[in-house]
């Protein structure tokens, strides 16, 4: 993608006076890392980049940003949000709209065709990060990466992004302005994290499940890194009744992770972010992966992809199966 | 305090030795170290600049369960903390961590749980030779053979390793395993002087905390706290990763009639972390959550403790999912003043 075209036309997004700032990504601060931005003004858009680094998905901060009551005498903040999208990211803002969680008319959505994204963890492994901040670009066969002068290829079958072998919608299915020219959908790889898991029995697969479980730390950077998980008062912070107790232990750990994924069935756009960000290294995608996978399959829904669509677990149709019902 | 040396060939019986104690070591898991306790003739990953969660979760457990009791008995019942820890491989920064919250934890009340796990444990250091991306300890008065909160320290020589008790306790484990160590001479010391030094040029970040302790207050609406916190995604990882970080909530859970009253790790990154029973917060938002990760850290704790609770290591730098960076943040708060 052109910066050059990126940075002008976020510029005159954030010029306009119906918008309150553009969400967009930006270099961080060493190694391979992205930091999202909220850009207000040119010097703002001036930074913007969008990199096969850019795997945050910004729809987050749609609905991440406090509701404070607003002061006697002011007006509430009406203008609108610009939000940098990649495909995944676009079936979240999608996915938000469904649910009404968030409104067209408050948005500007730039859509960024997405070729694929690196692996982060996976590059830093191979070439370690440094302190200067790397920059990654798209080349022919893959990516081309730039640290401390000197530049590497890397084979896109080696470092493209799990969550990007089997992406179906590079493109976003929602914009108000295209940026640059509609990717080419790839083939797509067979999704061995879910298979694997799958080809276990029962008491194996409960066995994985509790290993990776044990590690969870509950910092709840899975829920809060969701574009999904938005719910105001989140049945994991209720204290009367409790539901999931403060304890980390493996049976509250369980509970936790559970109900969130059960809770996303349906809802899950698979951008990844839950598995790219736990600390813990818990192969979270798998989970929703695999309940994504079902309700496909099962009933032929897809969330994310048709803003009229009726939400899947509020909707009903009298052919729905219910084999799965004992 | 005496020095000894030990060869290589000899770890595994050092570690062997220290087995018959509730041993606790780093282990490597994926593409992270743990510390864990130590599975039989189990070798500690000694390759690693720092552990995934630090190891304050041997002393200060994410849940700790003060008493049980019956929902309709009288009779509480307290657990007992016996087991002598031994925690092998202890990076310093985690170590000199652990003397920053006893200052927290023996202050208006002495914590009983904490202190005891506290005199129950032994620490032996390892001290950096290859310090982290993101380590910048010797900017906030620590080093990479800093020997604080520690009992014995080891500093990887090549062949040998050098062991300097720092304690009784120190003493106490070279006295344990002397028919597996030699005299340490003067070249040795010599040698650890110059590696350390030599680690402590390779750090990379640093940060001058000169003025920050008294100037942050002076800052509380600076426009810089916005800025800083709009990515926050307001999770735990930067405080629960933390070695200094050591707020804690406290619960009854009930099963049945069985209820028990636990603490467990809280973190002021969480919407309901000093949310009033009225629904009022006075940190309503990830702006002054943020504002207040730093204040404690650098202000507040220096105000009441004489030392910043921020011992460098790096982790909330290497884990925030969103690139939020305290030494960026601590520049721009010296840009600022």
């Amino acid at each position: 993608m052109d910066l050059e075209k990126l940075r002008e036309t976020a510029a005159e997004v954030v010029a306009r006076e119906d918008v309150k700032y553009l969400l967009g990504w930006k270099s961080g601060t060493f190694g391979y890392r992205v930091a999202p931005g909220f850009v207000e003004d040119t010097a703002g858009a001036a930074e913007l980049i969008f990199s096969p680094l850019c795997t945050a998905n910004l729809a987050t901060y749609l609905t991440l940003v406090e509701k404070l009551p607003v002061p006697r005498g002011q007006e509430p903040d009406q203008r609108k949000v610009a939000v940098m999208v990649k495909g995944c990211d676009s079936r979240a803002v999608t996915q938000l709209l469904v649910e009404k969680g968030i409104d067209r008319d408050d948005l500007i959505i730039i859509g960024c065709p997405c070729p694929g994204m690196v692996d982060p963890a996976l590059l830093a492994e191979k070439y370690p990060e440094t302190e200067e901040p790397a920059v990654v670009k798209w080349s022919e066969n893959g990516f081309l990466l730039a640290q401390n002068g000197r530049e590497t290829n890397l084979a896109r079958d080696e470092f493209l992004a799990v969550k990007c072998q089997l992406c179906r919608y590079p493109n976003p299915v929602v914009s108000d302005i295209m940026l640059g020219e509609p990717v080419e959908a790839w083939e797509l790889a067979e999704d061995k994290g879910v298979t694997e898991v799958e080809g276990k029995d029962a008491d194996e697969r409960w066995d994985f499940w509790v290993e990776q479980f044990s590690k969870c730390v509950r910092c709840y950077s899975c829920r809060n890194v969701c574009p999904l998980c938005y719910c105001e008062d989140c049945v994991l912070d209720r204290l009367n009744p409790t539901w999931v107790n403060r304890s980390v232990n493996i049976s509250e750990n369980t509970a936790f992770n559970i109900a969130r994924a059960f809770h996303l069935a349906g809802r899950c756009i698979e951008c990844g972010e839950c598995e790219r960000v736990c600390p813990a290294n818990i192969p979270l995608g798998r989970l929703n992966r695999k309940l994504a996978r079902e309700v496909r399959d099962k009933y032929g829904f897809e969330p994310g992809v048709d803003p009229e669509a009726e939400p899947f677990q509020a909707s009903y149709k009298p052919d729905d199966p219910e084999d799965f019902i004992l | 305090m005496s020095a000894m040396l030990l060869n290589k060939e000899k770890w595994p019986d050092f570690v062997g030795k220290l087995a018959g104690k509730n041993l606790w070591v780093p282990r490597a898991d994926g593409d992270a170290i743990r510390f864990a306790p130590a599975a039989e003739g189990e070798a500690p990953a000694l390759d690693y600049s720092n552990s995934r969660v630090p190891p304050k979760q041997a002393v200060f457990p994410q849940t700790e369960t003060l008493f049980r009791f019956k929902v309709d008995g009288e009779d509480l019942e307290v657990p007992q903390i016996e087991d002598q820890t031994v925690l092998l491989g202890v990076r310093p920064c985690d170590a000199r961590a652990m003397t920053i919250i006893d200052k927290l934890f023996s202050w208006d009340e002495n914590d009983p749980y904490y202190l005891k796990r506290r005199e129950m444990v032994t620490m032996i250091g390892l001290a950096c030779t290859e310090p982290g991306l993101n380590c910048f300890c010797s900017s906030v008065g620590g080093s990479p053979a800093s020997t604080e909160g520690l009992d014995l320290l080891i500093v990887d020589l090549g062949e040998n390793y050098l062991l300097e008790a720092v304690t009784e306790k120190g003493e106490a484990v070279l006295k344990d395993t002397a028919d597996l160590l030699d005299e340490a001479k003067d070249d040795p010391i010599q040698q650890k002087e110059k590696i350390i030094k030599e680690a402590e040029q390779k750090i990379k970040r640093s940060v001058d905390p000169e003025g920050i302790p008294e100037g942050l207050p002076r800052l509380w609406e600076d426009p810089l706290w916005q800025r800083v916190s709009a990515s926050c995604l307001g999770c735990g990882t930067c405080t629960f990763l933390c070695p200094t970080c050591h707020c804690f909530d406290i619960q009854d859970e009930t099963e049945g009639f069985e209820s028990r009253r636990c603490r467990t790790w809280d973190s002021c990154m969480f919407g309901e972390y000093t949310l009033h029973t009225s629904g009022h917060n006075p940190r309503p938002t990830r702006r002054e959550r943020t504002r207040n990760r730093i204040n404690h850290k650098y202000s507040y704790y220096v105000d009441k403790f004489d030392v910043i609770a921020c011992v460098g290591c790096g982790r909330c730098i290497n884990l925030c999912p969103v690139n939020i960076d305290i030494v960026n943040i601590l520049g721009q708060v010296k840009e600022a003043l």
